[in-house]
């Protein structure tokens, strides 16, 4: 029997929102669908000369019948909203602890996880100092070495379960809660200047066509970078809807299109 | 495989004596790993809404990749 592709093309600032947007559409995740990318599309210099991305997506053969679209429900709760990771889970007091013995216990355990997933890596470990106001320290985790996207996976998805896990060990050995960073090859930061960045196309994006933009699905410590950097935007909201792990950020423009 | 999922339990529960990890061998490349632990450290191992368990899997994941099996985990409620 011949199947019938259902295919859509897509066209947004980048090749990623337009993959998400069409996924959106369909109400499909990504691996229901083939991705081709018909055009890149170019950043241009400084919006000048930029080009939008266009991918087509050809829904794989008709095995599942297409999932519901996330519930859309708005999350309740007051604005600028701030996503907090782990520390109430955790069920571990908050409280001083003492950064020289914490930074041993996380190469220690760091270590012994990495081990035992067959991971060769070399690990070097500091304190962040507070980076806003009423912050806490943070210990920093930073994993060095070749080949080690199979720690980072889907959407962090890999780097985010090994910081939690570690996070869970490191403050029970601790008795407080220690709260920690694992990165891998500088990815954090690198992830988090690209956010930064499509935090504000995309709010730009808002304000000029009036109309709400959803970004793709993020895990929470992503959202929370989307929302600060939108925190203080003049003309547009930021709030995260439906359910993890599909939760995604979506920028509402305060006031309707500007006329042209 | 089972030495990942056997640190990380008895990292996270109150009676560590009481952890225990079974490796089955499945059809193929497909192991299954369940892990044992007294009634009280059930919710440690899992978490909320298995925040814990699916972070044990995720990593549990990237373990038997690495020697090109593909393997579930299973916390095993005590009776």
């Amino acid at each position: 029997m011949k199947q019938e592709r259902t295919t859509l093309e897509v066209i947004a600032p980048t090749v990623e929102e337009a993959i998400a947007r069409g996924l959106n559409q369909l109400g499909l995740s990504q691996d229901q669908v083939e991705v081709e990318v018909l055009d890149p599309g170019s950043r241009g210099f400084l919006g000048i000369g930029s080009r939008h991305a266009r991918v087509k997506l050809s829904v794989k053969a008709a095995g599942e019948p297409p999932v519901e679209v996330a519930s859309t429900m708005p999350e309740t709760g007051a604005l600028p909203q701030v996503e907090e990771e782990g520390v109430a889970e955790s069920g571990m007091p908050l409280g001083q602890w003492d950064e020289q013995k914490a930074v041993e216990v996380a190469r220690r355990v760091v270590g012994e996880l990495l081990d035992r997933m067959k991971v060769h890596a070399r690990l070097r470990v500091r304190i962040q100092p507070p980076q806003e106001e009423n912050a806490q320290s943070v210990v920093w985790v930073e994993i060095q070495g070749d080949d080690l996207s199979i720690l980072i996976g889907r959407r962090s998805e890999t780097l985010n379960a090994l910081q939690y896990i570690s996070s869970l060990i490191v403050s029970r050995e601790m008795g407080v809660w220690v709260p920690l960073i694992i990165d891998v090859q500088g990815y954090r930061a690198r992830r988090e200047r690209q956010l930064r960045i499509l935090a504000r196309r995309m709010a730009d994006q808002a304000v000029l066509t009036g109309r709400r933009q959803v970004l793709e699905p993020m895990p929470a410590n992503e959202r929370r970078i989307i929302h600060l950097e939108l925190r203080d935007h003049p003309e547009v909201i930021t709030e995260s809807i439906g359910e993890e792990p599909n939760r995604k950020v979506t920028i509402v423009p305060k006031r309707p299109a500007r006329r042209l | 495989m089972r030495d990942l999922v056997e640190y990380i339990a008895r990292a996270l529960v109150d009676d560590p004596s009481q952890v225990e990890v079974r490796q089955e061998r499945l059809g193929g490349n497909r192991v299954r790993v369940e892990l044992h632990v007294s009634k009280q450290d059930m919710g440690r191992v899992i978490g909320k809404n298995g925040r814990v368990a699916n972070a044990m899997r995720v990593l549990l994941r990237v373990a038997a990749a690495r020697e090109g099996k593909q393997a579930t985990l299973d916390v095993v409620d005590p009776r």
